[in-house]
């Protein structure tokens, strides 16, 4: 070979190799403005919660380092135990019922002798689209601690029950809350299995019905094992959602929420610490020992979801 | 290719050079009166409520061609927000800010993220304000003024007329203030309306704990942020004359600004109320049925105090700190405050106002045609002081509170949620 040739496939590789480069760069490109943006807004904010949670802090003098002590302060604190605690009981009481009311009302959407399908489903879909703040506002006024509320109304004259503080009582203001998380969720969830009911195959009922399965055996035995990964996906993401309660309550309790406990979250008492008490310290505390519950509320939910999905389908099989 | 390499760079560096440019950026130029130059400058002025500023700043901008004011108002809170994070990131505060009196002592911890406004001439008007409003504008140890005084809220006693009439109580302000001059008077005369009304005299427990607490000379905090709440403090002993009121069954359940709590002022569901200066405004524009059923009347002094008001502040990131201080001057200025009082009834803090006669002929049809002003006047000046609070005063005020409302309304021993509430407010502290 001459030098020319040589020369030649020499400059072709470079070539290639730039383009090559080109693409990378290019490719790059493209996706740095989502990592830019999440760098800024996202990453940069969680390293420096967690830098926070061992200093002491109160958004404007000097910080200093005080190790481990803002965990102590958290964790020996009643009021953090009292916020986990209802978390808890109202993650409960509104999240549970909606995925089992959920479940029946996509069932029921999903009747082949319901008339107005269309109109069923818009209506139990619509309190997911109004604006969260509105509905807490408007439950508000219903449950108001006055005897003449709405609600009180309801419960003293067609059950003949006491008046309840809606907003002062310890399991009066979990209800109220409760419902509206209800209120507002169940639509949405109820959509996303009754999608999951229209994709199981036909032939698998009408094989059940030739093997003379009634239609709840059909509903346990069918519907609900071919739903599980519908049902992994809500039961996951209601409970993260209600691990992060913080709206609903802050509106509903509107000038108390930062100083009564009956309905006070984990967020909310994050919430206060940074914004109310200026304590950015135990506030990014406070934040790292939710990631922890969250995560192991996360871990127990798939355990517990693929668990039940099993059992299901060995009962089938048999 | 190479271009797209040379892009690449150009990108990263100019957001670099911009993110640099964001931190740096902060001389000033502080070289001549801004006045006389004809340098444009445009000022960002905070405001939150309903100030009136914005007109006023259209004035100012008349007189003053090179000078542009952008006057953005929000709620109450949101704007002591939004102040904060933007002095905490060090970027993005305004020219000028509005501080309410009780938010105040969380921005008096930075002070190096403020002008001096001593180093700006407020010396030569600091004789034109009440001592003791001015005095809180200061650092404790008085070198370093934070803000010029804006309006203040000196408290008075608020009384239905009709309600006191039927209790057999005097009506007129004079009356009254003559009768109700001591906290053993203003006891007897709520045991007086309770027995003859049936309603009660003071509408919260919140109210009946203020009635000594906003007067008192220590608050929360002594100024090194240690608790004083031992049991001969002023806080407990507002705290026992609340307990003690409630008592005597003339303490009622109408929170401040609840829906029952309005609709209580505007029935005459309660008799009195101590309430600052700007409730007035409230009360003529949210009490219809009430309007010529309210009077107002002198506290006794024990219970002479100061709920509310502002202060304007010129943060240290501005450029133009002169300028600035020039425009605050001129806005809170005797004249101004006065036309600030009528225009959006913000009680004036400069004395001289008080003896101007459009001040005290100004006659309030809401109040049956009684001039409030002076009334209001003789209480500013009757105020001894304000006592330091604390950047955890609210916190802290609301533990308290709590504690007062358990006994009010599940009748729990007040020694022991008294007890209960200084642990928490200790909690609270420890942060």
């Amino acid at each position: 070979m001459n030098s020319i040739s040589k020369k030649a496939t020499i400059f072709k590789r470079k070539k290639y190799r730039s383009e090559e480069k080109k693409d990378m760069i290019s490719g790059y490109l493209y996706i740095a403005p989502f990592f830019i943006i999440f760098t800024l807004i996202g990453l940069y904010p969680a390293l420096f919660s967690i830098f926070l949670a061992f200093q002491k802090w109160n958004g404007l003098s000097p910080m200093t380092f005080n190790g481990l002590a803002n965990f102590q302060t958290v964790l020996t604190d009643p009021l953090f135990w009292k916020s986990v605690y209802n978390t808890i009981i109202m993650g409960i009481l509104g999240t549970a019922p909606q995925l089992v009311v959920g479940l029946v009302l996509a069932y029921l959407l999903n009747m082949a002798f319901l008339k107005f399908k269309s109109f069923f489903r818009v209506t139990i879909f619509m309190p997911y689209l109004t604006s969260m703040v509105a509905v807490a506002l408007i439950f508000s006024v219903l449950f108001s601690n006055h005897e003449s509320s709405l609600a009180n109304f309801v419960l003293t004259n067609f059950f003949g029950l006491d008046p309840i503080a809606w907003k002062a009582s310890e399991w009066g203001t979990k209800i109220a809350i409760s419902i509206m998380v209800f209120w507002r969720w169940v639509g949405y969830n109820t959509i996303i299995y009754l999608a999951g009911i229209q994709s199981i195959p036909n032939d698998l009922y009408e094989a059940a019905t030739v093997d003379g399965a009634n239609k709840f055996q059909q509903l346990f035995y069918i519907t609900i094992p071919m739903l599980k990964p519908f049902i992994i996906l809500t039961v996951f993401t209601s409970t993260v959602g209600a691990m992060q309660l913080f709206s609903e309550p802050t509106v509903f309790l509107g000038r108390d929420a930062f100083t009564r406990d009956e309905a006070m979250t984990i967020v909310m008492y994050l919430y206060r610490d940074a914004f109310r008490l200026q304590s950015f310290g135990t506030a990014s505390a406070t934040a790292i020992i939710l990631l922890v519950i969250i995560t192991v509320f996360a871990v127990f939910n798939l355990k517990l979801t693929q668990g039940f999905g099993r059992k299901k389908r060995g009962g089938a099989d048999e | 290719m190479k271009s797209m390499k040379k892009m690449a760079i150009f990108g990263i560096s100019s957001l670099l050079a911009l993110s640099l440019a964001a931190c740096s950026g902060n001389n000033k130029d502080a070289t001549s009166d801004p006045k006389d130059s004809d340098e444009e400058i445009t000022l960002d002025f905070w405001t939150f409520g309903a100030t009136g500023y914005e007109e006023l700043a259209k004035e100012y901008e008349k007189e003053n061609t090179n000078i542009k004011i952008k006057v953005k108002s929000s709620e109450t809170a949101d704007h002591h927000d939004a102040l904060f994070t933007a002095l905490s990131a060090g970027s993005g505060a305004p020219d000028i800010a509005m501080l309410e009196i009780d938010q105040f002592d969380r921005f008096k911890v930075a002070q190096d993220r403020f002008e001096n406004l001593y180093d700006l001439g407020a010396n030569d008007v600091k004789d034109q304000y009440l001592d003791w409003k001015w005095k809180s504008g200061e650092n404790t140890e008085g070198d370093f003024l934070f803000g010029l005084p804006t309006d203040i809220g000196p408290k008075a006693l608020y009384y239905r007329t009709d309600l006191f009439e039927e209790a057999g109580l005097p009506t007129d302000p004079e009356e009254v203030a003559t009768l109700i001059n001591s906290p053993e008077e203003f006891e007897k005369a709520g045991l007086q309306v309770k027995e003859k009304t049936g309603k009660p005299f003071v509408d919260s427990i919140e109210m009946a704990f203020r009635a000594y607490l906003d007067a008192a000379g220590t608050a929360y905090l002594t100024p090194d942020n240690e608790l004083n709440l031992g049991a001969d403090s002023e806080v407990k002993k507002a705290y026992d004359y609340a307990v003690r009121l409630n008592d005597l069954g003339i303490v009622g359940k109408f929170e401040m600004w609840s829906p029952e709590w309005a609709n209580a002022v505007n029935n005459g569901e309660f008799a009195a109320e101590l309430g600052a200066g700007w409730l007035k405004g409230w009360m003529e524009g949210n009490a219809p049925d009430a309007a010529g059923k309210w009077n107002v009347a002198t506290l006794p002094t024990e219970f002479a105090a100061n709920w509310g008001g502002s202060y304007i502040a010129v943060p240290k990131e501005t450029k133009h700190a002169q300028a600035a201080y020039d425009f605050i001057e001129w806005l809170v200025s005797p004249e101004n405050q006065l036309k600030s009082f009528q225009s959006h009834g913000l009680f004036p803090s400069a004395q001289s106002v008080y003896d101007m006669d459009e001040f005290k002929s100004n006659a309030d049809e809401f109040f049956g045609g009684q001039a409030t002003a002076p009334v209001f006047a003789e209480a500013a000046q009757d105020i001894a002081g304000i006592p330091y609070k604390g950047e955890k005063y609210f916190p802290i005020h609301n533990e308290i509170l709590n504690a007062l409302k358990n006994v009010q309304n599940e009748g729990a021993d007040p020694e022991k949620e008294w007890e209960a509430a200084v642990k928490r407010a200790q909690d609270l502290l420890n942060r």
